[in-house]
Order: C-alpha cells, then sequence, then structure tokens
C-alpha cells in the first residue's frame, strides 16, 4: 500500500488474545475500523435499540481457513470463555451472526469452494462458505444440480442454509435441506471435530436449523442429481386470495410435483411500481391489466423430463380451470424466473423494508391473507405479501412493508407492526421462519414446550459454557422477555394507529 | 436492465446488506475483509452521507476498488454501485483525500502534461518510430473521416505501444483512411474521473471533442475500453449534451473488416482464451465483436474460461487501483490468470492495453507459458 502520509497508527495496545494473533497472523484483527463492518446481517435497528440489547462490535474477528484452524480457535474459546460468533455471509434479519456479547467474530468466508463431486453416489462434498449459486454452476458444468436452494442463493451460503430452516426453491419437490445431508463436518463449542450423520451420536439433525449454536459446521456432504433436461415456467393469476389458496393446495399435491410454486399478491406488484421496477411494466404491457387490481401471481416451475414438463403443464391447466385462474404470458413467466433471486428489489420501494417471515399451513393462507388487510386498513400500510409452497402443506409467507430507517421515531414505531403481522400468522397456525435473536420473544409460540425442552437440553448437553452463539434461539434477552416485548410493542403499535389516523 | 443512482444518502439506506456483490467482488475475494466488499463500502459511503469523519483506513477501502461493475450486475437493489463510488470518491476528492494518496502524482501530471504519466506531449509520437510500412497522414490529418484515439497507456508505456503499432497496421492495410491526434492527444480523463475529479474531466472532453472536429473526423475508434467507455458513454453526461462523433472499440472495427472481408488472416492452429476486460463489458455491453474476430481466423480453437462475459473475472488493473495498491492488483490478476490456465489454451487475448499489462506480468510473476496479447496485436500477427 503506497500511502503519501502514512498516519496509521501502529497497534499499541498487545492483542487482547495473544494466540491467536500469533497463530492467525493477518487473518486475525482486533482493529477498531475492521471490528465495526461486523456488527450487522440484514435488519437495521436503531442505535438507541442496539445499544440497549446487546454488545454487538467483536473483540475481535478471526478468518480461519479449514476446520483444524477453527478447531483451534474454538478451543482457546472454550478454555477462555469466550463468546463465538460463527458469520459466512449473514445473510439473515434476525442477529444470526451478530455478536451481543462481544467476543470473537469467526468469519467463515475463506471455507468455501467445492470439494467433490461424487457421480456414483451422487452427492457434492462442500466447505461450508461455499455459495448455493457457487455450487449450482459448477455442478451444471459436470451435468449436474442441487435439489433445492434458497431464494438468495448469490450469497446464501450452504452452511448457513443448514443452521437455518432450509427450506426454498426445489423443496417442494425434494424436501427440506435436511433429508438432502449426508454428513456435517462440525466443530463443536469444546474445539472438537465431530462428523455428524443420520446415524451418529449426536444425530445430524440436531445441527440443522440450529443457528450456530451447537457448534460451526465446517463441511458439508448433500444429495445432488442429474440436471434436468427440460424447464418450464409458468404465470397464472387469480382474483381472489380463496382460488388462489385453492389452487395452491391442488398444485402442492399434483402429479408430477412442480419443482416451485412462488406467488404474490397485488400489493407486491404495486411495491414494484413504485419502486420504478421494468417487470410491473411488462406485466402491464403484457396483461392489460393495472397493478391496482386486486390480483394474486403465481410462478409455477416443473423441471425433469421433457415428458415430466409437458406433463406438468397439462396438469397445471386443469388446476387453472378449476380455481377460475388465468394463465399469462409464458415471457413474463421465464422473467419471473429469471429474478427469482431479486426478491429484495422491493426495498427499493422503502428504502427500508420491515415485515416478517412465517411458516404457515396453506390452507389457512386465505385467512391470513384476509386478516392481514384488516391490519392494512387499520395501520394504514401498505403490507405486501409473497412466498413459497415448500412442502405439500406448508407454505412461508413473507408479509412486508415500506418504512424509512432515518425517520428514528417512526421507524420504531413501524417495527411494532412485526409483531402484529406474526400475531396474525399465529392466529392461524403460523410460526416465526427462524429465531435468532430478534424472534427469540416469540419461542414458546414457535415450539411446542417438549420441543423447545429438548433444543435447551441439546444446547446444555454440548455448550455448557454458552460460548457458541450466545443468546439466540432458547432464551429472549431480558428486554425481549415476552411480558416486556409484548406489552412494548402493542402500546407502539397503538400509538403507530394513532398517528397514522390522525395524519 | 436499469439500474439507478439517486445519490448517496439515498442509495445507501435501499442497500439490503444481501452480500450479492460481496460473493462477486475481486478485491473481496483477494482481502476477506468485510470492509474491502461493496457491501463494507455502502457502510462507509453511509457514514459518509451522514457526514461522519471518515479515516484513512475508510479512504483506502474506498479507493481498494478496480471499477469492474460485477457488484452492479448482481445488486437485487439495482444500486449503479459504480457511479456510487464514483460519487463516494468525488465526496473524498472535495475532502482533499486524493493529496493523501499517490493518486495525487497521477492527478498533478494529468494537470500538467494532460497524461497520466508526466510524459512531454511529443512522447506520444514515440510508438510511430518503427512501424513496419509508413502510414501517411497519421497525425491530425484534416479532413479524415476516422480517428483513431490511441489512449495514454497504450500510447506511452513501452509494454503497450504494440497495441498502436498493431492497429495502425491494420487499419492501413486495410485502406482505412484514419489518423490520430498526434502529440495533441490528451488522456480522455477516465483516471480523473475514478478519483472523483469530474469538473476537471469535463474540461479534458470539451477540449478533446472540439480537436477532433476540428479535423473533420465523425467515428472515433479506441482500443482501450475504458477510452471508448468515457467517449461513448460519459462525455455526453460531462458535455451536457450529444458530441455527435460515432464512438467505435477497435474490437467492433475489427469485426466490421473482418464481416466486410478487407482483411484476411491467415490460418493459426492453435487454442486461445478471452478475457472479458470490464470496461469493455459490463460497463459497455461489447461482448460479442471480439469473438466475432478471434472466430474469424481460420483453425483458431477459442475456449471460454469458467467465468466470461457479464460473470468475467476482472483482471484488477482498473479503477486507478494500480497506483493505490499494486500488491492487491497482481493478487486480482493471479487469480484470473488461473482461470485462464485452466482452459489449456496457448494464448490470452483481451482487447484492453490495461488487462494485457496485468496479465502479462501476472504471467510472467507465475512462470507460465500462457501468452498474453491484446487482440489488435494478435490479430496483426495473422496478416
Amino acid at each position: 500500500m503506497q500511502l503519501i502520509e502514512e498516519t496509521r497508527m501502529s497497534q499499541i495496545a498487545p492483542p487482547r488474545f495473544p494466540k491467536l494473533a500469533a497463530s492467525l497472523g493477518e487473518r486475525y484483527t482486533e482493529s477498531d475500523f475492521e471490528r465495526a463492518f461486523y456488527r450487522r446481517d440484514l435488519a437495521s435497528v436503531p442505535r438507541v435499540l442496539e445499544a440497549m440489547l446487546a454488545r454487538t462490535t467483536p473483540h475481535a474477528v478471526a478468518r480461519p481457513q479449514n476446520a483444524e484452524e477453527v478447531a483451534a480457535l474454538v478451543q482457546y474459546a472454550h478454555a477462555h470463555h469466550i463468546p463465538i460468533t460463527p458469520r459466512a455471509a449473514a445473510t439473515t434479519v434476525y442477529w444470526n451472526s451478530v455478536p451481543t456479547r462481544g467476543g470473537i467474530v469467526v468469519d467463515l468466508n475463506a471455507l468455501r469452494g467445492v470439494v467433490s463431486i461424487d457421480e456414483e453416489h451422487l452427492t457434492a462434498t462442500v466447505q461450508s462458505a461455499t455459495r448455493w449459486s457457487e455450487l449450482e454452476t459448477a455442478l451444471n458444468r459436470r451435468g449436474y444440480a442441487t435439489l433445492s436452494y434458497p431464494s438468495s442463493a448469490p450469497s446464501a451460503t450452504i452452511g448457513g442454509w443448514v443452521n437455518m430452516e432450509g427450506h426454498g426453491i426445489g423443496s417442494l419437490k425434494y424436501g427440506a435441506l435436511t433429508q438432502q445431508l449426508q454428513r456435517l463436518e462440525i466443530v463443536l463449542p469444546n474445539g472438537e471435530i465431530f462428523q455428524a450423520t443420520p446415524e451418529s451420536n449426536p444425530l445430524l439433525s440436531w445441527f440443522v436449523r440450529a443457528e450456530g449454536t451447537l457448534g460451526i459446521v465446517t463441511e458439508i456432504e448433500l444429495a445432488i442429481r442429474a440436471k434436468p433436461e427440460a424447464i418450464g415456467n409458468h404465470w397464472l393469476a387469480f382474483s381472489d386470495v380463496t382460488a388462489l389458496q385453492r389452487a395452491l393446495v391442488a398444485l402442492a399435491t399434483a402429479t408430477p410435483t412442480p419443482y416451485s410454486i412462488h406467488f404474490s399478491d397485488a400489493a407486491h406488484l404495486r411495491l414494484l411500481r413504485d419502486a420504478g421496477f421494468e417487470t410491473c411494466q411488462v406485466f402491464r404491457n403484457l396483461t392489460g391489466l393495472e397493478p391496482d387490481t386486486p390480483q394474486f401471481q403465481v410462478l409455477v416451475t416443473f423441471d425433469g423430463s421433457a415428458q415430466q414438463v409437458a406433463a406438468g403443464a397439462q396438469t397445471l391447466k386443469e388446476v387453472v380451470a378449476r380455481c377460475a385462474g388465468e394463465t399469462l404470458d409464458a415471457s413474463l413467466a421465464n422473467l419471473e424466473w429469471m429474478e427469482r433471486f431479486a426478491s429484495l428489489r422491493l426495498k427499493r420501494a422503502g428504502p427500508t423494508l420491515l415485515g416478517a417471515e412465517a411458516w404457515l399451513p396453506l390452507n389457512k393462507l386465505a385467512d391470513y391473507a384476509a386478516d392481514l388487510a384488516r391490519l392494512t386498513g387499520a395501520q394504514r400500510v401498505p403490507i405486501a405479501t409473497y412466498g413459497a409452497v415448500v412442502t405439500p402443506t406448508m407454505t412461508t409467507v413473507m408479509s412486508v412493508f415500506p418504512s424509512d430507517e432515518s425517520r428514528t421515531i417512526n421507524y420504531i414505531l413501524d417495527l411494532s407492526l412485526t409483531k402484529k403481522i406474526y400475531d396474525v400468522a399465529f392466529r392461524h397456525g403460523g410460526r416465526p421462519y427462524g429465531i435468532g435473536f430478534w424472534n427469540a420473544p416469540y419461542l414458546h409460540r414457535a415450539f411446542a414446550s417438549r420441543e423447545l425442552a429438548e433444543r435447551i437440553a441439546r444446547k446444555r448437553q454440548l455448550d455448557p459454557l454458552n460460548i457458541m452463539n450466545p443468546d439466540k434461539a432458547y432464551k429472549p434477552a431480558f428486554l425481549l422477555s415476552p411480558i416486556f416485548f409484548d406489552l412494548g410493542m402493542d402500546t407502539l403499535a397503538l400509538a403507530r394507529r394513532a398517528w397514522s389516523a390522525n395524519r | 436492465m436499469n439500474s439507478f443512482n439517486t445519490g448517496i444518502d439515498h442509495e445507501t439506506l435501499v442497500c439490503a446488506r444481501c452480500g450479492y456483490c460481496q460473493a462477486v467482488c475481486p478485491v473481496y475475494a483477494a482481502l476477506g475483509w468485510e470492509s474491502t466488499g461493496p457491501r463494507g463500502r455502502i457502510a462507509i459511503a453511509r457514514q459518509a452521507a451522514r457526514g461522519a469523519p471518515l479515516s484513512l483506513d475508510h479512504e483506502r477501502r474506498v479507493y481498494q476498488c478496480t471499477l469492474c461493475g460485477h457488484c452492479r450486475e448482481v445488486c437485487p437493489t439495482r444500486i449503479d454501485t459504480c457511479d456510487l463510488w464514483l460519487d463516494l470518491r468525488g465526496h473524498l476528492a472535495a475532502k482533499g483525500s486524493i493529496a493523501r494518496w499517490q493518486l495525487r502524482v497521477v492527478r498533478d501530471n494529468l494537470l500538467a502534461q494532460r497524461n497520466i504519466t508526466g510524459d512531454v506531449p511529443e512522447n506520444r509520437l514515440l510508438w510511430q518510430q518503427n512501424l513496419e510500412t509508413e502510414i501517411p497522414g497519421l497525425n491530425l490529418q484534416p479532413n479524415t473521416r476516422v480517428v483513431y484515439f490511441v489512449g495514454c497507456v497504450a500510447g506511452l508505456y513501452p509494454q503497450t505501444q504494440g497495441i498502436p503499432q498493431a492497429l495502425s497496421q491494420i487499419l492501413a492495410q486495410a485502406q482505412i483512411s484514419f489518423t490520430t491526434l498526434g502529440s495533441a492527444e490528451e488522456c480522455c480523463g477516465f483516471p480523473l474521473l475514478g478519483m472523483g475529479l469530474e469538473d476537471i474531466a469535463a474540461d479534458l472532453a470539451r477540449r478533446k471533442v472540439a480537436r477532433v472536429k476540428e479535423i473533420g473526423a465523425s467515428v472515433l475508434v479506441a482500443a482501450c475500453p475504458s477510452c471508448y467507455h468515457t467517449w461513448r458513454d460519459v462525455y455526453p453526461h460531462l458535455l451536457g449534451e450529444p458530441h455527435g462523433l460515432q464512438i467505435k472499440h477497435a474490437s467492433e472495427f475489427l469485426a466490421d473488416l473482418l464481416t466486410e472481408q478487407r482483411l484476411n488472416p491467415q490460418p493459426q492452429e492453435t487454442r486461445v482464451t478471452y478475457h472479458d476486460p470490464c470496461d469493455l463489458g459490463r460497463n459497455s455491453g461489447i461482448y460479442d465483436p471480439p469473438r466475432q474476430v478471434l472466430n474469424a481466423i481460420p483453425g483458431l480453437e477459442l475456449v471460454e474460461m469458467a467465468e466470461h462475459r457479464e460473470h468475467a473475472l476482472c483482471c484488477g488493473g482498473g479503477g486507478n487501483m494500480e497506483v493505490v495498491d499494486p500488491d492487491l492488483v497482481a493478487a486480482i490478476a493471479r487469480r484470473r490468470l488461473a482461470q485462464a490456465l485452466e482452459t489449456g489454451a496457448s494464448f490470452l487475448v483481451t482487447p484492453c492495453q490495461q488487462c494485457k499489462r496485468t496479465l502479462a506480468n501476472a504471467a510472467r510473476a507465475e512462470r507460465t507459458r500462457l501468452k498474453v496479447f491484446d487482440l489488435n496485436e494478435f490479430v496483426w500477427r495473422t496478416l
């Protein structure tokens, strides 16, 4: 670095964790400058709230390059009771990869790459911070494909998805990621490198959806498939949510099973229009419909052999006819498929987006939408909903609304609506899709008591010192305990409602 | 696909921090810290928008960017990140940042001699001294339809002076009547734009457009992708109006000449891989003409690298980064070179003098047998 005026001060203070500084060298830092970049994920949290709840700036950041380095680091943290926060792409909004007690952020992004592809057994082995799109590209070049991937595949890592819910594009046809995993290499909270399999003790399933609280995944072996010969995209419209739900239920259990079903409502289209996106213009040109028309759109994708894709098109035709739907131009369907990773484009309508993602029974979607419409009216806020059918009976729903984090008071009032949206989901059998730090107040509504107790017992067994990603997934922070959280958020929601009524 | 730039304040709020940009950033791939990727740079831009002071560490991260545009291609919120990085550099320039970095030398050279090296203007003619054949009217020939804009790097760096020699001889062989601005040529202003010094670049733009029009030319050919992009896409913005010139990259011009059968390349039984320069590909949308040129050479086998066209890896040589952090440039170039080597090609061809320099330096440092050529040089060998 050729700096004319060298004013950077050399680090005067000795490192806080000297052994790590010595062993990792340039891949370890305690610099104020670097550490500040590790205190966020996708969520925009007002500074005042952040400061009240957690210490989000780590004391150090380490970038290990292999499982052995991760293990040595964790052993050191274990011996010195130092909190660890594993982090790769940091693409959630629940602070899953944000420190809450300082400590060490373990940046796993150097563990990136496809290790091997086993063509005989149709499996791939990858390092944990490999992006889904990287794996898909590598597989496609050799005539293979992933079974499913998240809608954030360009940045989401395979290890990250293992630690979250693991439902996304392709899950309807091939099941959740859990079912595809053959082996996980994981560094346990005591620093042991453990090979978890469906038969190991503890079971591989313990570490799935554990949100980085039971160890650090370093390598993954998962099932793959032959690259599909053909793909068929179909774009449908429905005039009301009851028809939409009937169609989704029918499609979710149809033969052949669609690879993917994605739906969105008219508010979603309106937000896209407000944001200035061409998709909306194309939609209007092709259909002659104004985006204000109350409509639901569905993108259905079949893949496989040409015969399977053709059979899918026939099935779809029957469902559309039975459910009073309409088939729109295929070019629009292909355009939307190309945009399947761009759901965040909605953010341009913000500049901040707030909302809630829930796991919901598919046959409750119409009730959820009707209830949400009441919230929209009461709070005078345009809530857009989209989602993906991920099992024959369940769907994910993301309901979002525009806000502006730079207007702090209004933004804090808006935050209260996220709870209101979750309340709607709870009323119809739903639960939050991911817990982390911010959804911990909903733990008792997200899990049955027995299930939660079992999860807590696993945590106590594997991480008795509670160093591995503490304050996530098991117990809310004191100020987020349900009694304070519910009271605070409901009061704010009332204030917001009064404010919006008077505006 | 449309991109947006509504200003630093709004765009840094629009950023979703999704990290799509980080996954493709060549600087992040080389350095690895969160601060080194576009997501980190947006966080710095947010601080700038809020009026918070920026340290030298912040400035370093802003300048450690090749302006390759890969982040813009993948941004789901469609932030025109390249525009945003230039705005951010403009913000730093207004705070006197350039004086704290080696960039100051380039800026001073441009102000004093109107080129990046500080050479006297007459040195722009050095490449003409050992042409194989004399080309009449090579400098400032009035009433010539085509002006070949040589550019600072190709004209003044010995390592790349073969490029203007090759292109001018190709044009002569195809019996194209053309001229250059000779010693009166001045930098296109691209390095100034990369420092956020738009006003000075605008002054240079006005001078050059007037000079080309004095000649009576209607077509300007540039072999440098950055000069091409600046003339074609940035000058109308800087001038506030269209300049009325048809701007062509040399690869487009050569593709036309080959289509018209005005050139007759001899067979080359060899395997070639092609590197897309960022300013020609992602930043100007030119992907096919250089490939058409290579495919027009009989016997040549063109093999694509794993990542090409819109997804091509950057060579590391853009965005003034060579001045700020040459080690980082070398690290990025090594990564691209590795992809070229995977193809098993004997030649790596690229239509850019800067890509040629960075990749040839990497090939030399890595002691590979891969030969790195500019497209014009490669074509000239076949004629």
